[in-house]
């Protein structure tokens, strides 16, 4: 049953259609991958230097506290008018104008910076970024010169070193993603073979053939639970080829089966129940939320508990997971089983 | 068509189909709304919720040290015992001892892991000196940041250097895309320093009260310190997209059910033999899911409003998702006449909610940096939520093409829905061609279906810059010199849309024997087809009324359809004369190969592509 189930899905070209729409998902999110990171931190794309005008009577301060960094250049100039005149001549990108002025805090001098930031470009995001490096260097600076009158030293910060700035945006937000996409499909799916073989009145064809109703019903799930897992390993290969490496990817896969396997019975329970479709997939929405976004109480989410296994940092809670996800797949069939058994007799 | 008819089919839309979802399921369904409110106050208010990234990075460092202060406060981090020999095993990615790293990071993780750690020392440290009790030393620089127009000639304005204003002169639009803040004068350039409090465009929209996701560094910035700057990304569009966008796709769930199941059984022939027109059936059923969206749209933005999230918000943001919903809507039915079977009914759904998102999302995540962001309705919810005003211009921008689609589709889709279609098992492909010659009645019909075809067009074509135009400000920075990777992207992608709609019809007109098989006639045909197409693609003028233009990707992508200023007029005439020329030459090719069939109409068309990119390519390497 479940063969015949698979080789309708794939006849029909639905599958092919399916992975369509994930590599498109793929490029999406790939695509989210550089333009999003980039935007929120564009420091990540080198983009050449941004010219910065330091005036004021602190400039020497912020000249220093530039020179730290890469991306930026400043030059100093004497006169107010004559950084502004090379703002407006887009000579520079931005200014600093920095000012000892008393400070609003409490006794003593603090540094005044007003920075002025061109509108509207392109490359504004960037620019503040910039700013933003220089004036908290700055701030050290400052912090470290008056750590005489702080009550706690601050921490120095560790160096610099370049690294991926997707690192953690890959494992925690996108392997997840793409491997929780599946199961959902399938449930979907799941929901749809079985209100349609109602709706259409064929399980009643199917019915006269030598098979039980739970015969039936296990292979279609058998079918829709074999798919979700085959697609998670394409996308684990088709990472790997990118050059991001997924560390433990047999418990990835008992994991992401396990999940597959509770939202097909849930979908198949759903059909079964309300053997309308539309009840049915709305049903089966909006629970499948409920039940990820309800995972948040568990001590570990579990797309967390793939992050944590695909970056190579399980702990003994993250296997507890991967063990109660199994155990409460296993149970949820069996009783969906016997609940399916007893209601689907008389009912269809 | 007539009201009353379809007022009755709504009617029963409503009463009959809303009844098919029982007592039971709308219980349980507002009994796990109920339990995934509890389960997000539960998140928020305790903080119990688990971050995506808990302990994803592992560090030895004991109590000595002055970093354990730092990675116990920050999730990420999970703390062990320093021991050297589970680095080796790579068991941590960082060791500490005292404020020393006694580790070497070499792979990817444990660099990762070091910028997170120094990303957290900063935040720890903010965090720790804000109590102190000197906080003059604690803050030593406070900042103002000052957004101000840079008012020399433009780096990234192709034209504006040879001073041709005559381009830039079209209309004023241009002032209101950019995010000048509340509405206070940016356009003052002399720019003095008592001038911060009121120029300052908040980074990110001032109207919206979202908390800590928002700037912080509004109006009143003396107190700010330079942790506060935040780089002016419109993180909360992306919240707000979401919001408008989620419940379109419960909506579109039920309609697509609901439109399919009148193909199963025959269900829909009961409809069909009724006086009422297909018009009306379609429209009547359609009704209601449209009113529930805009009704749900309106809700959200209400309860935005006075919620005091967004107080801004107003009947504009509710109009602005209008057209999205009638995109949304459009689809779904051309999907529920396309599909043959619930599953695969399931995938087209899921097909049109990744992509229409995307269209509405991925531009307006540009919200304050670039006309781009107009592309989508969405751009101008979220400039309404955030007090922001919208111009006429903008927004017959950013809605008309999408809305125009939508009634397209709706169009092609109201082709299938007769009985020929409706109730038998057609492949999709097929089915696409059905829809396509169901409007060709003579040979004229290539002119209009050209035409009519062109809100999809836009509508693509626009994605099409947004999308690239990430790319095109990547391979900008990343490759240097070379910025014409998202340009030739966008001209292959557009040249291939183009074609393809010019040329999909005629197939489809010959599939179905509309049209006769000989070469005039294909000629005759494609040339008509081409005219239509160039008529039409004056509508891209509409282009003009946003600042697209002033970007080298929407430059590129839209020439054709406006003039470069400053030319004689006769070249300006042959300028005008040749797109004319190409489309028709283009269009009579594939329409030829379409009359010989399938093969011939896919060789044919290549070649038409080929030309038409050779063509756009030469025009834009060597006018712009």
């Amino acid at each position: 049953m479940a063969r015949r189930d698979i080789r309708s899905l794939s006849r029909e070209k639905t599958i092919v259609l399916a992975l369509l729409i994930q590599l498109f998902v793929a490029g999406f999110s790939s695509f989210l991958v550089v333009g999003l990171t980039s935007l929120y931190d564009p420091s990540s794309v080198a983009a050449g230097e941004v010219e910065m005008a330091v005036t004021g009577d602190a400039r020497e301060e912020l000249e220093a506290a530039a020179a730290e960094q890469d991306g930026t250049s400043v030059t100093a100039f004497e006169s107010e008018a004559a950084a502004q005149r090379a703002f407006n001549q887009r000579q520079v990108d931005a200014i600093l104008r920095g000012e000892y002025v008393p400070s609003t805090r409490g006794p003593g001098e603090q540094i005044q910076v007003t920075a002025v930031v061109p509108e509207g470009s392109i490359r504004s995001t960037l620019i503040v970024v910039e700013v933003r490096r220089v004036l908290s260097a700055l701030e050290r600076q400052e912090r470290l010169e008056r750590t005489p009158y702080l009550e706690q030293p601050p921490v120095p910060l560790p160096d610099t070193v370049s690294a991926s700035q997707y690192f953690g945006f890959t494992y925690t937000i996108l392997i997840p993603l793409l491997l929780f996409l599946p199961p959902f499909i399938s449930g979907s799916v799941a929901v749809d073979t079985v209100t349609e073989e109602i709706e259409r009145g064929t399980m009643e064809l199917l019915r006269v053939a030598p098979v039980s109703l739970l015969d039936i019903i296990d292979g279609k799930a058998l079918g829709m639970v074999l798919l979700a897992p085959a697609q998670a390993m394409l996308w684990l290969a088709l990472l790997s080829t990118n050059g991001i490496a997924v560390s433990n990817p047999a418990a990835i896969l008992l994991f992401i089966t396990a999940v597959t396997v509770v939202v097909v019975t849930l979908g198949v329970v759903l059909g079964i129940t309300l053997q309308n479709r539309r009840p049915a997939q709305l049903l089966f929405s909006v629970l499948t939320l409920v039940l990820f976004g309800g995972a948040v109480l568990l001590p570990e989410h579990p797309a967390t508990t793939v992050a944590k296994l695909a970056v190579d940092s399980p702990t003994l809670l993250t296997y507890g997971h991967v063990g109660g996800a199994v155990l409460l797949a296993v149970t949820g069939y069996t009783v969906a089983r016997v609940y399916i058994g007893r209601v689907a007799a008389e009912a269809l | 068509m007539q009201l009353d008819t379809l007022l009755r089919v709504a009617k029963w839309e409503v009463t009959k189909n809303a009844g098919g979802v029982d007592k039971r399921t709308i219980l349980v369904m507002a009994l796990s709304l109920v339990a995934m409110g509890a389960v997000a106050a539960i998140a928020v208010s305790g903080g119990t919720g688990a971050g995506m990234d808990d302990g994803i990075y592992r560090i030895g460092v004991d109590e000595s040290s002055p970093y354990y202060g730092v990675a116990a406060d920050d999730s990420t981090f999970d703390i062990r015992e320093p021991d050297p020999a589970a680095v080796e095993r790579r068991q941590q990615e960082l060791l500490y001892r005292g404020t020393q790293l006694r580790s070497v990071p070499r792979t990817a993780k444990e660099r990762a892991a070091l910028t997170e750690l120094r990303d957290s020392t900063a935040q720890y440290n903010d965090r720790t000196l804000a109590r102190d009790d000197n906080q003059t030393a604690a803050f030593p620089v406070s900042v103002t940041l000052v957004y101000e127009q840079q008012s020399g000639s433009s780096q990234l304005d192709p034209r504006s250097g040879d001073g041709s204003g005559g381009s830039d002169s079209s209309d004023g639009s241009g002032s209101s895309t950019g995010g000048s803040g509340d509405g206070s004068d940016t356009s003052g350039t002399g720019g003095s320093a008592a001038s911060g409090g009121g120029d300052s465009g908040t980074a990110g929209g001032s109207g919206a009260n979202l908390g800590a996701i928002g700037a912080r560094l509004t109006g009143d910035v003396q107190g700010g310190t330079p942790s506060d700057i935040s780089p002016p990304f419109p993180f909360e569009s992306l919240v707000l997209a979401f919001l408008y966008i989620v419940p379109m796709n419960f909506v579109i769930q039920a309609y697509g059910s609901s439109m399919l199941s009148e193909r199963l059984n025959r269900r829909g022939e009961l409809l069909l033999v009724t006086p009422a027109s297909r018009g009306d059936i379609i429209g009547g059923k359609t009704l209601p899911y449209l009113a529930g969206a805009v009704g749900v749209a309106a809700l959200i933005t209400a309860a935005l409003r006075f919620g005091n999230i967004a107080p801004a918000g107003s009947y504009v943001a509710v109009l602005a998702v209008v057209p999205l919903v009638v995109l949304f809507l459009s689809a779904t039915f051309c999907g529920a006449m396309f599909a043959r079977s619930f599953k695969e009914l399931t995938f087209v759904t899921v097909t049109i909610t990744v992509t229409l998102t995307s269209y509405a999302f991925v531009p307006a995540i540009f919200t304050d940096v670039t006309p781009i962001a107009l592309i989508s309705p969405l751009t101008l919810v979220v400039l309404d939520l955030t007090g922001q005003s919208v111009g006429l211009s903008s927004f017959v921008f950013s809605t008309v093409p999408p809305l125009l689609t939508g009634l397209v589709l709706f169009g092609l889709g109201a082709g299938l829905y007769r009985e020929e279609d409706m109730f038998t098992q057609r492949p999709i492909p097929l089915k696409v061609l059905d829809a396509l010659a169901g409007g060709i009645n003579s040979r004229r019909s290539a002119l209009k279906m050209s035409i009519v075809l062109l809100p999809l067009v836009i509508v693509a074509e626009l994605a099409a810059i947004a999308f690239l135009f990430v790319l095109d400000s990547v391979s900008l920075n990343v490759f240097g010199t070379n910025q014409s990777l998202g340009i030739v992207l966008v001209l292959g992608v557009i040249v291939i849309i183009e074609e393809l709609a010019k040329s999909l019809h005629v197939y489809a007109g010959y599939e179905h024997a509309r049209y006769e098989r000989t070469l005039r006639s294909a000629l005759g045909i494609g040339a008509l087809s081409g005219l239509g197409f160039f008529i039409g693609e004056k509508g891209l003028l509409i282009a003009r009324l946003s600042d697209l233009e002033s970007l080298p990707i929407g430059e590129a992508a839209l020439q054709g359809a406006t003039l470069p200023a400053g030319l004689p007029l006769w070249v300006a005439g042959l300028l005008f004369m040749l797109p004319l020329a190409l489309h028709t030459v283009t269009a009579a090719i594939s329409s030829v190969g379409a009359s010989r069939g399938r093969r011939a109409y896919v060789a044919a068309l290549t070649v038409a592509i080929v030309i038409h990119f050779a063509y756009n390519f030469t025009v834009v390497s060597t006018l712009v």
